[in-house]
């Protein structure tokens, strides 16, 4: 049996613990982007930084290993998928040659040079990830560049496949990114050709699977379509993310004659699990 | 545990060690959807063999400092990691596990209850988006994985504290020896 002392002791560490914890998340909770405690927090990712940064780079051959591994299982059913992709890319080539002829022309009758060409003027700053959430409930990775690189809060970040997220917080060596997949994340895009809009968000737990809502119902959308950013502009009020970064393709689309709104399942081009490098597009909102 | 400067910083650089490899190493590596978490086993071992007082500073510390590196909420995993902490450490001082695999069950359950308690205080605070069944395969498969990482997992943290225990965790106590009776039957009278 523990004495009195012991019992005593032992439940005021625990109290104690608890409610630090409880008023470290009121305090969080309460205070603006620029207060204490994210300040508090901005300065550890900086003293960590260098540490995850040697960390991440010496795990690498690990995480490739296992990766390797399970591109292995996966290799026999993506080769057949690819080909299959493959023979409709050739098919979509050639449509899309012709129609680029007469893009050209429709672009200069309706002054559309003016909407914000990706990737032009985005000086895009490359960074290697050096930190991921390990939880499904917060989808966020750090990378190694901050506002020292001209790197902001809110500005997209890609990679060589498309959008990834928007930077959550920097400070001066790395940087928060919150990915497209996190719960809290809403993106406007549109679906080209067809130019249906609407925003992409993601269940949790599932990156692979982003859903497009808010599409109007009567759009007839159908597998394939590539979905982007819309980037759009309604006076002050204009989105993060510039036009025409692709997002994804159409998977399926779930249609109910009584809702107002069809929800539209996306297969994202990003692999969001194998980030290595990404893209700040550092010029975008200037 | 005896409680000096030494086994502060030995226990520090075990969680600063287990936050950083956990970030940079383990949360990139995924098995059927689910990947290893050092973190809750690093904070149930220490708990088991140091009891529930160090358990729950142990595991307010490590939660404190992955909110940190990472820019979660802060206190969310601190919150969930003081009371898995606390209660792998009332275990080990009620139970006193000697079992060579106790390390498999009691991994395997401090996971379980973090990633579902960690879910549930993410879920309440700020999380607007539905939520997938496969969370919920994530979390089995993350639990699985874990309850074998953790047998490495236990043995590392045992050898690392076994110098600054106070008992040799997993030694299974002997009943103390009887000692004969005196003459008249009372025990404690020797002649």
């Amino acid at each position: 049996m523990y004495d009195r002392k012991v019992i005593r002791r032992r439940r005021a560490v625990l109290a104690l613990c608890v409610a630090l914890s409880l008023l470290a998340l009121t305090a969080y909770f309460g205070e603006s982007p620029g207060g204490l405690l994210h300040g508090v927090q901005r300065g550890a990712q900086e003293v960590l930084s260098p540490i995850e940064s040697g960390a991440s780079k010496v795990f690498k051959p690990f995480r490739d290993l296992f990766g390797w591994v399970g591109d292995a299982f996966n290799a026999n059913s993506e080769n057949k998928k690819l080909k299959k992709e493959l023979a409709q890319a050739r098919t979509d080539l050639a449509q899309a040659q012709s129609s680029s002829r007469d893009a050209d022309q429709l672009r200069k009758m309706v002054n559309l040079q003016k909407e914000p060409a990706f990737p032009n003027g985005m000086s895009p700053v490359t960074a290697r990830v050096i930190a991921r959430s390990p939880t499904d409930w917060s989808s966020t990775i750090q990378i190694d560049k901050g506002t020292s690189d001209g790197v902001r809060a809110d500005q997209p970040v890609i990679t060589g496949d498309g959008l990834v997220g928007k930077v959550a917080q920097a400070s001066s060596g790395n940087a928060t990114v919150q990915l497209i997949t996190d719960g809290d994340s809403g993106v406007d895009a549109t679906v080209v050709p067809d130019g249906s809009g609407g925003v992409i968000k993601t269940p949790v737990g599932d990156p692979g699977d982003l859903q497009l809502d808010f599409v109007r119902q009567p759009r007839n959308l159908r597998k394939g379509l590539t979905v982007i950013t819309s980037g759009f502009r309604a006076g002050q009020l204009r989105s993060l993310f510039p036009r025409g970064i692709p997002i994804g393709t159409i998977r399926s689309v779930n249609r109910d004659e009584l809702a107002t709104y069809q929800r539209v399942h996306v297969t994202p081009f990003a692999d969001f699990r194998r980030i290595d490098l990404v893209q700040v597009l550092t010029g975008a909102g200037r | 545990m005896i409680v000096t400067a030494g086994t502060i910083v030995r226990v520090g650089l075990l969680v600063l060690v287990a936050v950083v490899t956990q970030i940079s190493g383990f949360s990139g590596i995924r098995i059927f959807g689910g990947s290893f978490d050092l973190i809750p086993l690093v904070v149930a071992a220490i708990a088991l063999y140091g009891g529930s007082v160090t358990g729950s500073i142990v595991g307010f510390a490590c939660g404190m400092l992955a909110d940190l590196a990472l820019g979660h909420n802060l206190g969310a995993s601190s919150l969930v990691l003081t009371a898995v902490g606390y209660g792998v450490g009332r275990f080990g001082e009620e139970r006193d596990p000697a079992h060579g695999l106790i390390a498999i069950p009691v991994g395997g359950g401090a996971t379980l209850a973090y990633v579902f308690a960690l879910g549930a205080v993410n879920f309440m605070l700020e999380i607007n988006a539905r939520v997938s069944g496969l969370v919920l395969r994530d979390a089995i498969v993350t639990v699985l994985l874990n309850a074998w990482l953790a047998l490495l997992v236990f043995g590392i943290v045992k050898r690392l504290l076994r110098p600054v225990l106070a008992s040799e965790p997993g030694r299974r106590r002997r009943p103390a020896e009887t000692r004969p009776t005196g003459p008249l039957g009372l025990r404690g009278l020797e002649v």
